[in-house]
């Protein structure tokens, strides 16, 4: 039985929520999952409901980034018409569904500024190079009145502009859940070709919500729909870790009053236990070939890193010193680890290789470094920095140099980066709402956007493979 | 007449006599009843106590412990949280797990109460930090708060069986608020029940 909480990687793998039905969603989540689910589910579905991120609540139309002023290397695209060529009503909405979450995506990508007419080139000075236009053919009985859930026949193509040569074309039949899914698909697609860059519009973040020692791992997709809550068991639930094939969650957790590293199996929902040696056992990467992960422990007496199998099985100690060694992230190679240690008397980044031998310091700047997350093309780290009052997000490459902050004091802290597989985008925590919640950010231009909405802190998230 | 009523008086008197000395006679012979064991509620008392000590396990040798009706019961440290017991909080400066010279008295005299503790209770160590910083250093730095506070209480005596660590980070603040004297009451070592 397949719930909503799959990996998001191939269109029959996963059922998104309908757009506008966000009411039945709980009923949905329901029907498939046992009582607690029901109630996470119809939770989530009133969070959602109650706190509409901006990602929700904007429309084609709005100005959709923020600090969008400086569209530094985007290829404007012109949003075409979506014809509805029958269906009624229900193929209308869907055509408008389309067409604002590929608007959506596509603005989120980084590498477009999309208009939604040609007249608005003139206006906001775009120079249109491709254009995306739509059908949407509805089942020709009314559905409602048959009580049938006929599909819709989805057609979008990508056209150069403005000699309107076809360079892409795609056909779906999604079933009523998937139609999102199907403009996810679609937009990352055209991504894909005209950006060369891996599109994360199937992605989505876990991360721990809640408040003091309670706090439940969430999931998200990138864009802030379909939150669904996957822990609950009343204690501290940090530090989610995705496999690389998505298929697991690694996290820390006191779900047996000490702590301990589990993992939650992303298709059947079920939490097993990896690791629990006494004091902690934190802040797991998995290692790119998904055979093992990296954490730290400290039953030696002191918090040390080491190399563990899924199955818990220490496979090699990295770090021998009495100081605090914590936080290690694999490079994307899986040869070199970047972690975090205070030897010198403040946390400091270093990177070593997978045997612990060749140590050496990638941060000088600053009494605080920390939480270094390896980009995906492995040229650069992402990491928190502690300036006086405040946690800022700093940006640098692996050979130290090009050191750059990503936040200015408006952020207040920012901290937990994790890199979208495109190399491009950062989720993290920042309070500059007052409450930590979830942002992403183009580290290319500093667009951003919130990701999560509500009244609890969000903390600690991973973006999914 | 007057006879008459001088006789039924004496009469009156002589009974109500007679009927003060049942009533004391009476009375106190039931607290000459209620006295007598005396040495049977001291016994009681005793057993009490001993019966503490059977619970809280190991008495170490030296024979019968001297009966002492007026010594208070020890407390049994089994069922009470260690502040209770006297067990006091360590605390710590910003970014540190460095033991200071207070947090050193302090220890010691945790250590003492430790000692003394003859039921050889075992108290969790949880670290504790304050809200600046990152989730996974200060939890870091919480678990490394309570392994430094471990060490100098092992190294005072306490056998390591009786000490567990863990750390909370800054998620457990005692005192809420973006000042300095929460954070203070924050970076903490706090000794409880496991």
């Amino acid at each position: 039985m397949k719930r909503d909480f799959l990996p998001r990687q191939a269109v029959d793998r996963w059922r998104p929520r309908q757009p506008g039905g966000r009411r039945h969603g709980g009923r949905r989540h329901g029907g498939r999952q046992c009582a607690t689910i029901v109630l996470v589910a119809a939770l989530c579905v009133l969070m959602s409901w109650l706190y509409p991120v901006a990602a929700q609540a904007q429309r084609p139309g709005e100005v959709v980034l923020h600090a969008t002023k400086t569209a530094y290397q985007r290829t404007d695209l012109l949003m075409g018409l979506f014809d509805v060529l029958s269906g009624g009503g229900d193929a209308v909405a869907t055509a408008d569904m389309l067409q604002e979450v590929i608007f959506q995506d596509l603005g989120y990508s980084g590498f477009f500024r999309v208009g939604l007419s040609e007249s608005e080139a003139d206006t906001d000075s775009l120079v249109y190079e491709f254009t995306i236009e739509g059908t949407v053919e509805g089942p020709l009985r009314d559905a409602a009145a048959t009580g049938e859930q006929a599909p819709m026949t989805i057609s979008l193509k990508l056209l150069s502009y403005p000699e309107r040569q076809l360079i892409l074309t795609k056909r779906y039949r999604p079933s009523a859940e998937q139609e999102r899914v199907t403009a996810h698909h679609f937009a990352n697609q055209v991504i894909e070709m005209l950006a060369g860059s891996p599109g994360i519009c199937l992605t989505r973040i876990c991360f721990s919500r809640g408040s003091g020692d309670r706090r439940d791992l969430y999931v998200i997709d990138y864009d802030g729909e379909n939150l669904l809550r996957v822990t609950a068991n009343r204690t501290l639930n940090l530090c989610p870790s995705w496999s690389p094939d998505g298929k697991q969650v690694a996290f820390t957790s006191y779900r047996r009053g000490q702590q301990a590293l589990f993992s939650l199996d992303t298709r059947t929902g079920k939490v097993r236990q990896v690791i629990a040696v006494e004091g902690l056992n934190l802040g797991a990467d998995w290692h790119p070939d998904g055979d093992e992960l990296v954490l730290a422990l400290s039953h030696s007496g002191n918090p040390e890193i080491y190399r563990i199998s899924p199955q818990g099985e220490l496979l090699h100690r990295l770090t021998v010193s009495p100081a605090i060694e914590i936080s290690p992230c694999w490079d994307p190679a899986g040869r070199d680890v970047v972690f975090t240690s205070d030897r010198t008397g403040t946390p400091q980044l270093y990177i070593m290789d997978s045997d612990g031998a060749g140590r050496r310091r990638l941060t000088f700047e600053g009494r605080y470094n920390d939480s270094a997350m390896w980009s995906p093309n492995g040229e650069n780290i992402v990491y928190a920095w502690r300036q006086g009052d405040l946690t800022q997000l700093v940006l640098i490459a692996v050979t130290g140099e090009n050191r750059r902050v990503l936040t200015d004091r408006s952020w207040r802290n920012s901290e937990d980066p994790s890199w979208a597989l495109d190399g491009r985008h950062v989720v993290f925590a920042s309070d500059r709402t007052g409450v930590f919640k979830l942002y992403v950010m183009d580290v290319v231009d500093g667009d951003w956007w919130q990701l999560t909405a509500g009244g609890d802190p969000d903390i600690t998230p991973d973006w999914s493979p | 007449m007057l006879n008459a009523r001088g006789q039924s008086t004496g009469r009156f008197l002589a009974l109500a006599t007679l009927c003060v000395l049942a009533l004391a006679l009476l009375v106190f012979g039931g607290c000459s009843k209620k006295q007598a064991p005396p040495p049977e509620t001291d016994s009681t008392a005793f057993e009490d106590a001993d019966s503490v000590f059977d619970e809280m396990g190991t008495i170490e040798g030296e024979g019968e412990p001297e009966p002492e009706p007026e010594a208070t019961p020890l407390p049994d440290y089994a069922s009470l949280e260690p502040a209770e017991f006297g067990i006091e909080d360590i605390f710590f400066a910003f970014d540190e797990y460095d033991l200071s010279s207070e947090a050193m008295t302090t220890l010691s005299q945790n250590a003492r109460i430790l000692r003394d503790d003859a039921s050889g209770v075992t108290v969790l160590i949880e670290g504790h930090a304050d809200e600046r910083g990152t989730i996974e250093y200060n939890l870091a730095l919480g678990e490394k708060r309570a392994l430094a506070v471990k060490d100098y209480l092992v190294s005072l005596g306490i056998s390591s069986h009786r000490l567990r660590v863990t750390s909370y980070g800054e998620s457990r603040p005692f005192a809420t608020g973006s000042y300095e004297s929460a954070w203070a009451q924050n970076r903490r070592a706090h000794f409880a029940r496991p």
